[in-house]
């Protein structure tokens, strides 16, 4: 059962992380952390990584190019873009709960919801860090070189100034909850300079001890508050009004924390008034800064590199041209050259795990942007969508050893799910909305197509969204098995079912007499009719709900009842068919074509991914596979980000590996001025006018995803090897933890297109067939132990 | 100084001779590195007009500005006997030791704050007794007095106010008036038509001149810009044409006996370059540095075209004359409107350009930063040494490597990033002609690098630059030509061989537009690598083409302007070759290309 901490007096919390060794991974909030497990020194993973998990570049980013230029870093929660600048450090701080905003519970005149950054809110910024060192000015510094360890989670910048070396590294340390920038030099070089805090809001910053800080609260009665310490070694280190100075020292450490007082609980409005924020972050600095820098590193490489080491992919072997090339340059020659770079390309599916582990864990999920911003106006408030995106962020999580990280966003669904069932029952037969149930039932819970973090809708009502949230959520299930994560989304997945009971009318489809059940008005994201019926996203998306609730509910034994009435209407969906005039799977319960050909989204192939209701194996009327094929091929190769990796994917699905493999490379074209493709710091740009570019993390997860993908394809009990393997990668590789459905993790080693050696281990799955091309074969397991196979090459 | 008077035969002598050892340069080009007009060995005697770009401070800048507290009494008020002293006394006291000399005072020294204009009883602009209340000389004498150069400004023609409706005497003649030095239908010429233009073929006409010229000499004065010059200063046809007024100057300065270095402006027209090389010492290459508007300058208003306008020009500047890129607004970041990186940048291309360097600033509020630009002697010795301009040596993309063959066997490599983001910039040895190890002396820092195999890559803020000595210690790099026109090559579109008297072979292949295009075939390199691939090209404008190996997507690369359709240019592009054959393709996509003479290939990458 999940049990909510924060009715725990902190005190208590504390020794309850301190005796039980539970960490507070679940725990959405800024709030006092257990005492971190250090690493003792002889054991600890203190060297750099191996290059190919770490990306280089020869240029830093500066105030205006932050989103491009910027790198990552963050511990799940607490995340800034740094810029590297040898004279000028920049860190945009964010906390993944600073949000504008509130419940949003005013329809506009239309019966929908405002989208708007006062009543619906938006992502903004908690403050800038800068550490400015007036002789370091990049025109007077040679040998810039700056990387991302993406084994270790830190950040290095190297140059050389006088003839000495200095170094800083930067890092954001979950076990110590707080950002730090550790400046070191060797050759006699000292730092003068200075470090700044500052709000985003107009907020006051002070010093006060050794530490500076600033508090304040937003009009939604949020308060948050950020603190930075800092010290150093042969030298002076002065807080004085709001800033700190520092002058000839040898080395400096700077240590930066903040967050808000956010709790995940609609009943108490999302707020945890116990909590200080400002003093909070001012008690985890001068903790932190009590730990040597080393200290500090060790503790925190152990634990990013605990969850990186889950998974390993190698895509073959790039040329000594290509590896001399830094991450920019390469990504750029990958698209002028046309030739492959399988370390890069299995780097840049790193770099999305990278993202992952910094930016969902034990706190909000990730939303459009993920916990990066370059300002207080990100695109579409940096929010929730709900018709691709936020469900694309997550695809990767399992099929690349990072299901702890799924997480966030199980607990965001659940501690939204109240409010959201209260909006739903007050708001959605509102008689102004063209979605609300036509037969007056209303009951269970669905959403917006954006959502924020307090528990409001934005934009217009998505009537289906609730499924493909379910939906996400049961996925996680099937790979993990885990009972305690089924036990969690029960409530979410009944509740939406509830929803489409009441939702669902009864049709008898022209010139037969057959009665099916459609889903009531609706839009196909995000095109065509508003007020379609039957649209194929609702109906793939409430037919995998239902199937799924009633696994549910065998497998918890409960709602027998419910379940046979579930598995009833599920018997009696209305199901796509092929378009006599266009040959692809009908978007609409229609054979014309009522929206753009080309048109990103793909929400009639949901049942070919992410659900597998289409399937090329001969299960599915191949008709109906060949509509969706057409329907695909239509929809062309030439998108951008999500919109290219989930066409991806799909091809992935249908075993066409140059599609898949060149959707993918699409991505990886380099984004200049905005266009869309891959930034130098690798965040996929979409382009929103000419020279106009604004990120959106969904693509630097939908397409690893995709590339996982192309390698196994799997359902419960069904795993597929290499299905859609490039020729790009198919002389040699290997895949370790990845994720199956059916709650299994594989290490596939291949050579020359044939897989060589398959390891699979259950964590919780029994029964599997393993196939490839024409051979199969049939696994059975206990949970936790693991099988060798070998016999696939011939 | 000069105890004699100057003679300007010999140095018309002299500049005739570097322009014939310029243009035999040109058509001996054999291999491409030296279609580059090598350096000028010819040396010019120090006192010389012009043997070095001249370096001084002008008053148009802070006249231009609506810089707060600049012109307290209307537009251009700026202007005034105080404040060209004040900043006569800062120059004297600040820069004048690295080698700043002139102060030039620009447009308005005649006319008051409403712009009304004075002339003597001769039609010969005459000091605005408000603005210079001692007249001009004793602003020269000052200037004198403190060890410096005084120049002046006139516009081009009779100004329309100086006709007086024709009945101004010309002063020497024999009864002549305004009426009788223009034409009779009062045709206006100069870059804004406020003057009429001077019809040379009466015999008056040049006597006005000689008038103009005597008064500025007896004033004192050693330098004069003469603005509004055509063709160019946007104008063209015979309307506009002032070659005639400009040989007029020379003759008058000549018979004044006063050495007085004359400056044209502004746009001047490239076609006529021989002749503002006959005639002046210098020219401006380019509109207005200045933005005329709340700063001095800004970067996009006009000082980053420079790097695009700047390479038609290079060849054309050498002792005796250069290409003026205009003021040097770099010594108050908060006046000058521009970042710290955009100031070096600008001071780096105008020294690398051999551009006469005189700033636009008040000398009495340099900046630190500013005062570090403007006297750093390393890089004033790049403008003023006994080197070539630098030409750029990789394509005008926003990352650009600009470099110059220096008399001693180094180079001055400056390199510039020019987007509007923080960038890598590399410069490969092998795009300067050699391969192995090379020293780096960084100049603006006054520090030395060290030495650096195959290339050097340094990170450059938005806008930035820097500027090396790079001194070889490796070899030449081996290369094999592969002329456009060989038969073997794979013509698409309307590409078309044409005849090219500079070219290699005689011929190039042109038509490359919309959607013309040239393969090369068969290139054949030892192993898999990037090769630093030199293009031999004519370009009479800049023109992208995408350049691709093997039916990669390639990269569009601009290629900077060669001046006209009759001189070859190089620049150097890396491409990825595979061990054994490749193809190499020049494709004009939507756009006009350039006509391509042809690429050489490295025997090693």
């Amino acid at each position: 059962m999940h049990t909510d901490p924060s009715h725990l007096p902190r005190r208590d919390l504390l020794a309850l992380a301190a005796t039980t060794g539970v960490a507070l991974a679940g725990l959405p909030a800024f709030t006092a952390h257990a005492t971190p497990e250090r690493p003792d020194d002889t054991n600890s993973p203190s060297h750099m990584s191996s290059s190919r998990d770490t990306l280089w570049w020869q240029a830093p980013a500066d105030d205006d190019s932050m989103i491009e230029q910027g790198l990552p870093v963050g511990n799940g929660r607490l995340g800034a873009l740094a810029s590297n600048d040898p004279g000028r450090e920049l860190l945009l701080v964010t906390d993944a709960t600073l949000w504008t905003g509130n419940l949003n519970d005013t329809l506009d005149a239309d019966g929908q919801f405002p989208y708007d950054r006062d009543n619906f809110g938006s992502f903004t910024l908690l403050g800038k860090l800068t550490v400015d060192l007036p002789d370091h000015d990049l025109g007077a510094v040679s040998g810039y070189r700056r990387t991302l360890d993406l084994a270790r989670g830190v950040v290095t910048t190297s140059y050389v100034r006088s003839g000495v070396t200095y170094q800083r590294q930067i890092f954001a340390s979950r076990p110590d909850d707080v950002i730090v920038l550790h400046f070191t030099q060797s050759g006699g070089g000292r730092y003068t300079g200075t470090v700044t805090l500052e709000g985003t809001h107009g907020e006051g910053t002070h010093g006060e001890g050794t530490a500076v800080a600033f508090g304040a609260a937003f009009a939604n009665g949020l308060k948050y508050g950020a603190a930075v310490t800092a010290h150093g070694t042969g030298g002076r280190v002065t807080v004085g009004g709001s800033r700190i100075d520092f002058a000839g020292c040898k080395d400096l450490t700077v240590v930066l924390s903040g967050g808000t007082d956010y709790a995940p609980d609609a009943a108490k409005g999302f707020r945890d008034p116990s909590l200080d924020p400002e003093q909070l972050a001012r008690t985890k600095v001068r903790d932190a800064a009590a730990h040597s820098a080393d200290t500090l590193l060790r503790t925190h490489v152990a634990d990013h590199s605990a969850l990186f080491g889950q998974f390993d992919l190698a895509l073959g072997t790039s040329s000594d041209g290509q590896r001399s090339l830094d991450t920019w340059e390469r990504i750029k020659a990958r698209t002028e050259t046309g030739d492959p770079d399988p370390e890069l390309e299995a780097a840049y599916v790193q770099f999305g795990r990278y993202l992952m582990i910094s930016g969902s864990r034990g706190s909000l999920p990730l939303g459009l942007q993920g916990l990066w911003l370059d300002g207080n106006d990100p695109a579409w408030m940096g929010d929730y969508h709900t018709d691709i995106n936020i469900q694309m962020n997550y695809w990767m999580a399992d099929r690349a050893g990072l299901s702890s990280c799924f997480d966030a966003l199980t607990d965001y669904c659940l501690a939204q799910l109240p409010s959201w069932t209260d909006l739903t029952r007050r708001l959605f037969n509102d008689s102004r909305n063209r979605y609300r149930n036509s037969s007056g039932k209303n009951a269970g819970w669905t959403i917006a197509i954006s959502t924020n973090p307090y528990g409001g809708g934005g934009w217009w009502w998505h009537p289906a969204g609730n499924a493909w949230l379910c939906n996400s959520l049961w996925e996680h299930y099937e790979y993990t098995r885990s009972r305690a994560h089924l036990e969690k989304i029960y409530p979410l997945l009944k509740g939406a079912c509830e929803f489409w009971e009441a939702r669902l009318l009864t049709t008898t489809l022209p010139g037969s007499s057959r009665e099916v059940l459609i889903a009531d008005s609706d839009w196909s994201p995000e095109q065509g009719p508003l007020d379609a019926k039957g649209i194929t996203y609702a109906q793939e998306l409430v037919w995998a709900l239902f199937g799924n609730f009633c696994t549910a509910a065998t497998e918890l034994r409960c709602d027998n009842s419910a379940a046979a009435r579930i598995s009833g209407l599920r018997k009696r969906l209305y199901l796509p068919q092929v378009s006599p005039k266009t040959g692809w799977l009908e978007e609409w319960m229609s054979p014309d074509n009522l929206g753009e050909t080309t048109h990103r989204h793909l929400s009639p192939l949901v049942g070919l991914f992410p659900g597998d209701r289409i399937r090329p194996d001969g299960s599915t009327p191949d008709d109906i596979v060949a509509g969706a094929t057409a329907l695909l091929t239509a929809r062309g190769m030439n998108s951008f980000g999500w919109a290219n990796a989930w066409r991806s994917l799909c091809w992935a699905r249908l075993k066409d590996a140059d599609k898949a493999y060149q959707l993918f490379v699409n991505n990886l074209r380099p984004s200049t001025d905005g266009s869309n493709g891959t930034a130098p710091n690798l965040f996929d740009i979409y382009e929103l006018g000419p020279g106009d570019g604004a990120f959106q993390i969904d693509a630097n997860f939908g397409t690893p995803a995709a590339v996982v993908e192309m390698l196994l394809y799997s359902r419960p009990g069904h795993l597929e090897l290499l299905p859609a393997l490039p020729d790009a990668w198919a002389k040699s590789g290997s895949v370790r933890g990845a994720g199956a459905r059916g709650g299994f993790v594989v290490d596939l080693s291949w050579r020359d297109g044939k897989p060589t050696e398959v390891r699979i281990r259950s964590v919780g799955g029994r029964t599997t067939t393993v196939a490839h091309g024409g051979t199969s074969r049939s696994v059975t397991l206990r949970p936790g132990a693991s099988v060798t196979l070998r016999d696939f090459a011939r | 100084m000069r105890s004699s008077p100057y003679s300007a035969m010999p140095v018309r002598t002299l500049r005739a001779a570097v322009v014939l050892a310029l243009a035999a340069g040109a058509v001996t080009v054999a291999p491409v590195a030296h279609a580059r007009p090598a350096a000028p060995t010819v040396s010019v005697a120090a006192d010389a007009p012009a043997a070095k770009p001249y370096m001084g401070w002008s008053s148009w800048s802070m006249q231009s500005s609506k810089y707060p507290g600049l012109n307290p009494d209307g537009d251009y008020s700026y202007l005034t006997e105080a404040n060209v002293t004040r900043q006569t006394d800062a120059l004297a006291a600040k820069l004048k030791k690295y080698g700043y000399e002139y102060v030039n005072i620009d447009a308005g020294w005649w006319r008051d704050n409403a712009w009304k204009p004075e002339y003597d009883q001769y039609a010969r602009q005459k000091a605005d007794p408000k603005r210079f209340p001692h007249g001009m000389k004793a602003v020269a004498d000052h200037i004198h007095a403190k060890g410096l150069k005084a120049g002046i400004y006139l516009p081009a023609g009779l100004e329309k106010e100086a006709f007086d409706d024709g009945r101004a005497p010309i002063r020497n003649t024999d009864g002549c008036t305004t009426a009788d030095i223009v034409y009779s239908d009062l045709r206006t010429t100069n870059g804004w038509d406020s003057s009429y233009k001077l019809d040379f073929s009466r015999p008056c006409t040049q006597k006005y001149i000689d008038s103009q010229a005597q008064l500025i000499a007896d004033w004192g004065y050693d330098f004069l810009k003469l603005d509004g010059v055509g063709p160019g200063s946007g104008k063209s046809g015979d309307q506009y044409d002032n070659v005639a007024d400009v040989a007029a100057w020379h003759q008058a300065i000549t018979a004044t006996g006063r050495p007085i270095h004359l400056e044209l402006s502004w746009s001047l027209d490239i076609g006529h370059a021989a002749d503002w090389q006959k005639y002046s010492q210098g020219w401006r290459i380019d509109t207005d540095v200045e933005c005329y508007c709340n700063t001095l300058a800004s970067w996009e208003n006009s000082v980053d075209d420079r790097w695009d306008d700047v390479p038609a020009w290079t060849r054309h500047a050498g002792p005796g004359g250069w290409n003026d890129l205009d003021s040097l607004d770099v010594g108050n970041g908060e006046m000058d409107g521009l970042t710290k990186a955009e100031r070096q940048s600008y001071a780096t291309l105008w020294a690398i350009a051999k551009s006469p360097l005189y700033t636009g600033d008040d000398l009495t509020r340099l900046d630190s930063y500013g005062l570090s630009l403007l006297t750093n002697k390393e890089v004033i010795a790049v403008d003023q040494g006994d080197t070539p301009p630098a030409h750029p040596i990789t394509p005008s993309d926003p990352q650009q490597v600009w470099a110059a063959k220096n008399p001693d066997g180094s180079y001055t490599v400056a390199l510039f990033n020019l987007a509007d983001r923080p960038a890598s910039v590399s410069a490969p040895w092998a795009t300067l002609g050699f391969t192995g190890r090379a020293g780096v002396r960084d100049l603006w820092n006054h520090e030395n690098l060290g030495s650096f195999k195959d290339r050097i890559t340094e990170a450059l803020p938005a806008h930035g630059s820097r500027l090396f000595t790079v001194t070889p210690h490796g070899s030449a790099l081996d290369l094999t030509a592969h002329e456009a026109e060989a038969s073997s090559n794979t013509l698409a579109g309307n590409a078309s061989v044409a005849d090219c008297s500079a070219c290699s072979g005689a011929k190039k292949v042109g038509n490359l537009y919309l959607g013309g295009k040239l393969t090369f075939n068969d290139i054949v390199v030892p192993k898999s690598g990037t090769y630093q691939v030199r293009i031999a090209y004519v370009s009479g404008d800049a023109r992208s083409a995408v350049v691709s190996a093997n039916g990669g997507a390639g990269a569009s690369h601009k290629f900077p302007s060669t001046g006209d359709w009759g001189t070859v240019g190089a620049v150097t592009v890396p491409l990825t070759l595979k061990a054994g054959s490749n193809t190499i393709t020049f494709d004009s996509g939507n756009g006009y290309a350039p006509d391509i003479d042809r690429i050489d290939v490295p025997k090693s990458s």
